[in-house]
């Protein structure tokens, strides 16, 4: 089966197995001494699959095992997508807050790379919300894993990049969302600091914070607006959402360009200009942005493209900003996307988490963009900048064991669970783990 | 009403459940193993308030089957129709498999299935008997000889069951069935496609009411069989001669 990932960096031909009985998990993962679990394989790095490992397909795992409303409990297969998840919780006002920009997502994989959601400068990342996980692994079999039972497993398996097993089941605390709608409040920004300064400011719970920016105009850096969605109630419901099937098109060649981002940034902001400063928007638009705006992606061609999302620590961010700007009037690197959000959270482990300002960048994939990024690991290291393993394929063994404190912990820890490194992907060989 | 999906836990048998709970059905599951159902009834009851039984049947043991009817006298009164969406295969089922599993092959795609059949029809008046054949049936052939004789063997069955229950108000139907996208087939390399699970279950759930008939899925088979029967078995066993030589 020849799978590619997200960000077109990485494709390979490998086995592929979908089982859809327990026994076959099981039968499956005899079959080979290296394997890795795959959810919808829509994460950017080429974490669900490689070359030597057997891929276990968990779609066929989708099941609702339990529901109860009144202890806002809810145990699915990790199979599960998340707009199926939510279909079902809605109908009953409980969600978990903590989710993916993108709803066809399955809940394992976001729990492999602990997701954080829009409002994770208030709710933190996916980690919060979990209880328990039953996790299958071909020397262990079956374990079932929560805060008093295998701890350390349960520690390593939440952003443990699919390395630890295959996450089949997972228990969810679920919180009250008795909401319909958002309404969403623009502000104009001018400069980066405006951004900031404008993201730190005190904001009701429940809300989220978070700002598009333009890069192309080296005076105007950071120019764009931020958004305030706030949760409301109407009398109609949420709409179910749909199904859709992966498409994998992409254009033979990139549409994105200096030129054409910045035509696209302009008319973006006129039309953001002219758009009622309070607008109401569906609970679609707004928790999962990405739904209808896939050609974006596909706008980068079959080169694809480089997210590289960082969370930074406040206290570095103006200096670390300062830098950046100086390496754009340096490198001009074309920059399709630029985004600021808060972060809230604990780092250990692997984890992208922490307390901070999460910033995005989207890099059409090519040598002066890559010469650019490279600079930006070094200030990465330089001040402690977390790059998010899942999102950027660059990353090397270097700015990983630098970045990520825990790194040798997570190591040591997994080769004390699994003295034959079972789970084993494109990312965990490029970053040697 | 109350149906028994026989072979419910992966692929057909998997999707029907859900499209008879969807159109608030109750439901007997039966598969080998109890976590699959229970995980199959639990999702079906949140997802669709319908109720759902799991029945721990293996259908490559004849005496077992016998045993859990006979425990379970009221299961089949109490149901209005029963769906076989059975197709158990071996890997490496060849002309030289061993006895005990030539016996499990037979017993979980035709004999088990046909009694559990001729429990229902003798029981009830009215219902609807659903079951699954295969186009391997139609032709020998080197690869799973003992599953492609129990289709075969099935489908003389269903015509056998039309002719004798023409005073009862049974429907059956037998589905014959070309490639399907579910696991036997998943990764493999196929002349033609593959049929959706979804719209098969669909289309029976949608026919489960009309008059006892044949269908074929995905219905262009409709035309290679009938080419198949036409075409003298000579023509097939000259073929396969050439083709030996060649080889």
């Amino acid at each position: 089966m020849y799978l590619k990932s997200f960000d077109s960096s990485y494709s390979v031909e490998t086995i592929l197995k979908k089982p859809e009985k327990y026994r076959e998990i099981e039968k499956f993962s005899k079959e080979s001494k290296k394997l890795i679990t795959m959810g919808s394989n829509y994460s950017y790095t080429p974490l669900a699959f490689c070359k030597k490992s057997l891929v276990i397909d968990l779609s066929k795992f989708n099941r609702i095992l339990s529901f109860d409303e009144k202890k806002k409990e809810i145990t699915v297969e990790a199979g599960i997508k998340i707009f199926d998840f939510l279909n079902f919780t809605l109908d009953y006002n409980l969600w978990i807050p903590q989710l993916p920009g993108y709803p066809y997502i399955s809940l394992g994989g976001a729990i492999a790379t602990n997701a954080h959601g829009k409002s994770c400068g208030v709710d933190g990342t996916i980690r919060k919300s979990i209880k328990k996980i039953v996790l299958y692994h071909k020397t262990h079999g079956w374990l079932n894993l929560s805060k008093e039972e295998n701890k350390e497993i349960f520690d390593l398996t939440i952003g443990g990049l699919g390395l630890t097993g295959t996450i089949v089941s997972v228990t969810f605390n679920l919180i009250e969302f008795n909401f319909t709608d958002f309404l969403t409040i623009k502000k104009k920004i001018y400069s980066i600091t405006d951004s900031i300064n404008n993201l730190k400011k005190n904001y009701k719970d429940k809300t989220f914070v978070y700002s598009w920016n333009t890069a192309h105009d080296i005076e105007n850096f950071g120019k764009g607006y931020m958004f305030v969605n706030t949760p409301k109630k109407n009398n109609e419901k949420i709409q179910k959402i749909k199904n859709k099937h992966n498409n994998n098109f992409s254009f033979p060649f990139c549409l994105w360009n200096r030129l054409t981002i910045q035509i696209f940034n302009e008319v973006y902001l006129k039309l953001l200009n002219f758009k009622k400063m309070e607008t109401e928007e569906s609970f679609l638009k707004v928790v999962f942005p990405f739904i209808g705006k896939e050609n974006y992606f596909r706008f980068f061609g079959s080169k694809g493209f480089v997210e590289s999302q960082l969370l930074v620590p406040d206290a570095v961010l103006t200096i670390f900003f300062d830098e950046i700007k100086y390496l754009c009037k340096i490198y001009e690197p074309s920059i399709a996307l630029f985004s600021f959000k808060n972060m809230s959270g604990e780092q250990r482990l692997l984890r992208f988490e922490g307390n901070g300002t999460c910033v995005t960048f989207d890099f059409v994939r090519n040598k002066k963009n890559l010469n650019f990024l490279e600079k930006v690991d070094q200030l990465c290291i330089k001040y402690k900048i977390l790059p998010s393993l899942s999102k950027d394929s660059r990353i090397n063994e270097n700015t990983f064991k630098e970045c990520y404190e825990e790194s040798e912990i997570f190591k040591k820890k997994l080769i004390n669970f699994d003295k034959d490194r079972v789970y084993q992907s494109e990312l965990s060989e490029r970053l040697k783990i | 009403m109350n149906y028994l999906i026989v072979g419910a836990s992966s692929g057909l048998g998997r999707e029907l459940s859900y499209v008879y709970a969807k159109n608030k059905n109750n439901l007997i599951i039966c598969s080998r193993k109890e976590d699959d159902l229970n995980a199959l009834k639990s999702d079906i009851e949140n997802r669709y308030k319908v109720k759902v039984t799991v029945l721990v049947l293996d259908l490559t043991s004849q005496d077992e089957v016998e045993k859990k009817l006979t425990s379970n006298k009221e299961l089949l009164k109490e149901i209005d129709g029963v769906l076989f969406p059975v197709g158990m295969m071996f890997e490496k089922d060849t002309i030289n498999l061993d006895v005990k599993k030539i016996h499990e092959l037979i017993s979980a795609n035709f004999s088990s299935v046909a009694f559990i059949a001729s429990k229902f029809i003798s029981q009830k008046n009215e219902g609807t008997i659903t079951m699954f054949g295969s186009v391997s049936g139609y032709l020998g052939r080197n690869l799973n000889p003992y599953y492609a004789a129990a289709k075969r063997s099935l489908e003389s069955y269903f015509e056998s069951m039309v002719f004798v229950n023409t005073k009862r108000n049974i429907k059956i139907q037998l589905y014959i069935l070309g490639y399907l996208e579910t696991n036997l087939s998943f990764g493999k390399k196929l002349i033609l496609p593959k049929g959706s699970i979804k719209k098969l279950s669909e289309k029976v759930y949608k026919n489960k009411n009309k008059k006892s008939k044949k269908f074929f899925f995905p219905a262009w088979w409709t035309v290679i069989i009938f080419l198949l029967k036409i075409i003298p078995f000579s023509f097939f066993s000259i073929f396969n001669d050439i083709k030996k030589k060649n080889d």
